[in-house]
């Protein structure tokens, strides 16, 4: 009984690491330009299908599909931010969330008409099955232990390149106080659309994670969006780690959950996060 | 354009509103019950957008979860009407009431957020609410439940008597929820929550009580869209969280009606909601299109002109159609020289 | 002043909407000089500062510098051709380190013998403080980092908007018994205050403003305290 729980939690720290995974942009947008993409989830579904086609059409392997969208979303987030949502930007809270909801519609109908209604998933082979019996009951894909090393692998490379590279001190310097940075010469849309690039390929990677081990569908990216939110939330705005510890909780509580009744599990999730957010509203670890 | 002419487009914008008010009230005279369905549903859409409106445009809580307070109407009537056996006519305040004791916990919840994190917050709840519903097994659970026939009956006994009953309802809560909204902005309060949709830092500033308003708009709206709910119920004849808190339906397409008729006046959701229904009728065969048609149009609004298509006409007009703030006409543009404040200048 | 001056300002006028912040001001530094700007709250001054590095909304007239018009330039290509500015209110990105505003400050800016030894000798509490964030620092402290973040970029010319804003008079002092170091160094200096005395002890000309106009410019040891404070308030 013991173990079953046990093995329980061990799945939902697993599962969180895939939510982490889709929160990692959201965290990054949200820390450094101040505004939530409504789109973003439907973003991350929108490059799976890209992924699913690239595997389904030119026969590649998940892996290298991958690969072949990271350059292509981090022009597609750097083009969105420079063409697009750069120009709200600043403008109050309404434009720019009128602009990422309309994206999120367009994207979701754009898939639909392309690709209809059907769930989807991409094959991992044999990868997708294997597991580890960790003996007292607790097993463990070899898939989602992978995601779940990834996604602290992400969350270091990210503070790395935030914390350590000039390219990290420019943008959390356009962070701070955007008007100062135009003032003294910083080309402030150019470093916000870099930012926007690297959130691009945060979307391709959880996009690939996501697309072997879940189904899918075109409308699915709200319910990512949620999750992604909820974890960054909790986390504390700003806080990779903390938008990592979010996911977990939102997973742990999303299996734990089922465990109790398989339809409780998105709800679980839900209350879960509403609870600690009543709490702390200001997440576990607070950057600013 | 000189101000006769502004003056006349002005007279014949409330002809024309006057005219669509009096045909909504000829309505069941004058169309076949397909029309008068149609007709319901455009009364229900422009309750809700007019409140989304009101939240959004003009109090500046950009929630994208009020589809909430449809689907805990809609509940909150099935169960006074179908469960608990009420008079359904009595039902249909109550789940106004219900509506608003409900936004008082959504209310603490979300106003937690920072205003850039409360749309998705608003989502959450939203969400979380719709799947609670579906573990209400009174209800029919994750799947739905219909109205019985004997409660039906109490609304007509044929189809056709029972449209046009829906209909003075749907009609009574819209003219309700209009009349009553115009009358707020009318007030000192109207005042306030145009500053707010003006500048917000200024309106806090000359001692407008931001929090305050804000609450008040939000507790204003969740009634009027717990009977909207209501109305919906009535015509669909069943509730099913899915669709009584469909976001699509309720928070989607009002969204795109509030932003192309014009956000923050009080023109605006009344044009949208009427392109809208233009625009579903002629453009629903070509399916997912529609909605794009809508996601682009609603993003070159806020790009090109944020005040909608109400701003872009207003710019011609001298004053509002639907008068609001008591306000002489605006003068023209100021001159240079006219425009430069006094400055006040120091003593030592 | 022979050749082209470094900076030249000719009847430039800055607009918010359809107010003018700035009416058809002329005005010139060169090359290691220091020129004051006076002028109540208001006047102009800081509009001026923003139009020289390109982040007005709208001007007219031209800003020169050292002859090449830099209408159409980008900000960021005005700090490369060699102008910086120290903004009012200091405006540090504040959860960055010293050292990181600093390096900043560099790498907008233009190549240039000014290295970060300079500024931690000028300024030798910096060096200590350089891993601390700067909102961690004393107000005259991140007032160093500001100036240092500015010269770190090898202006021609610097622009120095109401550096003494808010802090102690002796730290005020300090900042001000810089500016003539600099100006050693051949960098033009455009010091604006509201502070008449402490900018005009400094400065070799100065120019007055008064609602967005010059309406009295000269040098400081020639013209009389009077005039200046008649001019100043608008008597
Ligand atoms: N962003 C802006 N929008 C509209 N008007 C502005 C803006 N910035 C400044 N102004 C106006 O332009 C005029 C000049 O402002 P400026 O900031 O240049 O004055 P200043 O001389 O620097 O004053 P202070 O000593 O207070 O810093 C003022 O009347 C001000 O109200
Ligand atoms: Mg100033």
């Amino acid at each position: 009984m013991l173990g079953g729980w046990l093995n329980q939690i061990v799945q939902g720290v697993l599962l969180g690491g895939l939510y982490a995974t889709f929160a990692m942009g959201l965290s990054l947008s949200v820390g450094i330009m101040r505004f939530v993409n409504i789109a973003h989830g439907d973003l991350i579904v929108l490059v799976s299908f890209l992924i699913l086609t690239l595997t389904t059409t030119l026969g590649l392997s998940p892996l290298a599909a991958v690969l072949v969208t990271l350059p292509i979303t981090f022009f597609g987030g750097y083009l969105l931010q420079r063409l697009l949502l750069q120009r709200v930007l600043g403008k109050g809270v309404l434009p720019i969330i009128l602009v990422t909801f309309g994206l999120s519609i367009i994207v979701q109908n754009g898939l639909l008409g392309t690709y209809g209604a059907d769930t989807r998933k991409v094959a991992g082979g044999s990868f997708e099955t294997a597991t580890l019996m960790l003996g007292g009951g607790v097993n463990v894909g070899v898939l989602p232990l992978t995601i779940f090393l990834s996604a602290i692998a992400m969350v270091v490379v990210l503070d790395f390149v935030l914390y350590r590279t000039r390219l990290g001190a420019r943008i959390r310097a356009v962070s701070d106080d955007v008007a100062a940075a135009d003032l003294i010469g910083l080309p402030s849309a150019r470093i916000y659309a870099t930012a926007m690039g690297i959130v691009g390929v945060t979307i391709a990677i959880s996009a690939g994670f996501m697309s072997i081990w879940t189904n899918f569908d075109p409308t699915s990216g709200p319910s990512r969006l949620l999750v992604a939110f909820e974890a960054v939330v909790l986390g504390g705005l700003g806080s990779l780690w903390g938008t990592l510890a979010g996911g977990i909780i939102i997973g742990i509580a999303q299996v734990v959950g089922a465990q109790v009744d398989a339809a409780w599990q998105l709800l679980a999730g839900h209350l879960v996060f509403l609870a600690i957010f009543m709490l702390r509203p200001e997440g576990l670890f607070p950057k600013y | 354009m000189k101000a006769s002419t502004g003056a006349f487009a002005i007279w014949c914008g409330r002809l024309a509103l006057f005219a669509g008010a009096a045909v909504l009230v000829a309505a069941p005279w004058l169309f076949r019950v397909t029309d008068i369905a149609l007709l319901t549903e455009f009364l229900s859409l422009l309750t809700i957008a007019v409140m989304w409106n009101l939240v959004a445009g003009y109090a500046d809580i950009v929630s994208v979860g009020q589809h909430a307070f449809v689907g805990i109407g809609a509940y909150a009537f099935f169960g006074f009407a179908v469960i608990a056996r009420i008079d359904p006519f009595l039902a249909i305040p109550l789940a106004a009431l219900v509506a608003l004791l409900f936004a008082i916990p959504v209310m603490a919840i979300i106003f937690r957020l920072r205003a850039a994190y409360l749309a998705v917050g608003s989502w959450v709840v939203a969400e979380t609410l719709m799947l609670a519903a579906g573990k209400l097994s009174a209800f029919g659970g994750g799947s739905g439940i219909s109205m019985p026939v004997s409660v039906v009956r109490i609304f007509g006994a044929h189809p056709a008597e029972r449209y046009a009953t829906i209909y003075w309802i749907a009609f009574a809560v819209a003219a309700l929820s209009l009349v009553s909204t115009w009358l707020l902005m009318r007030s000192r309060i109207g005042l306030g929550l145009t500053a707010i949709r003006d500048d917000e830092q200024g309106a806090g500033v000359v001692g407008v009580n931001l929090s305050g308003l804000r609450i008040l708009c939000f507790l204003w709206a969740a009634p009027f869209l717990g009977l909207a709910g209501a109305v919906i119920t009535l015509q669909k004849l069943r509730v099913a969280p899915p669709a009584s808190f469909s976001i699509i339906d309720w928070t989607v397409y009002v969204i795109f009606i509030v932003v192309i008729g014009g956000i923050g006046s009080f023109e605006g959701p009344i044009i949208g909601t009427v392109i809208f229904f233009l625009i579903r009728s002629y453009l629903s065969e070509i399916g997912v299109w529609h909605f794009i048609i809508l996601g682009v149009l609603s993003i070159a609004v806020v790009l090109v002109e944020p005040r909608g298509l109400w701003g872009l006409v207003r710019r011609f007009l001298p004053e509002d159609v639907i008068p609001i703030t008591r306000r002489p006409p605006l003068p023209g543009r100021p001159t240079e020289q006219a425009s430069r404040p006094a400055e006040s200048i120091a003593h030592e | 002043m022979n050749g082209t001056p470094l900076l030249s300002v000719e009847s430039l006028s800055v607009f918010y909407g359809h107010f003018r912040a700035l009416d058809a001001v002329e005005l010139s530094v060169g090359a290691g000089e220091i020129v004051s700007i006076i002028g109540a709250n208001g006047a102009g001054k800081s509009s001026l500062m923003k139009a020289i590095v390109g982040q007005a909304d709208r001007i007219e007239g031209r800003i020169c510098l050292e002859g090449a018009d830099l209408a159409d330039r980008s900000t960021a290509e005005i700090a490369k051709a060699g102008v910086a500015l120290v903004p009012e209110g200091r405006r540090l990105f504040s959860s960055l380190t010293v050292e990181e505003n600093l390096r900043i400050g560099q790498e907008v800016g233009r190549e240039g013998d000014i290295g970060f030894d300079d500024i931690y000798r000028m300024f030798p509490v910096l060096r200590e403080r350089r891993r601390q964030l700067a909102r961690q620092l004393s107000g005259g402290q991140q007032q160093m980092v500001a100036v240092g973040r500015a010269l770190l970029a090898n202006p021609k010319l610097l622009l120095c908007d109401e550096i003494s804003l808010g802090l102690a008079p002796v730290v005020i002092g300090d900042l001000y018994e810089m500016l003539p170091k600099i100006r050693e160094r051949g960098i033009g200096i455009l010091v604006v205050e509201q502070d008449i005395s402490r900018s005009l002890a400094v400065a070799d000309r100065f120019y007055c403003l008064l609602e967005g106009r010059v309406n009295l410019s000269g040098r400081p040891a020639e013209t009389s305290r009077e005039i200046v404070a008649r001019h100043y308030f608008g008597g």
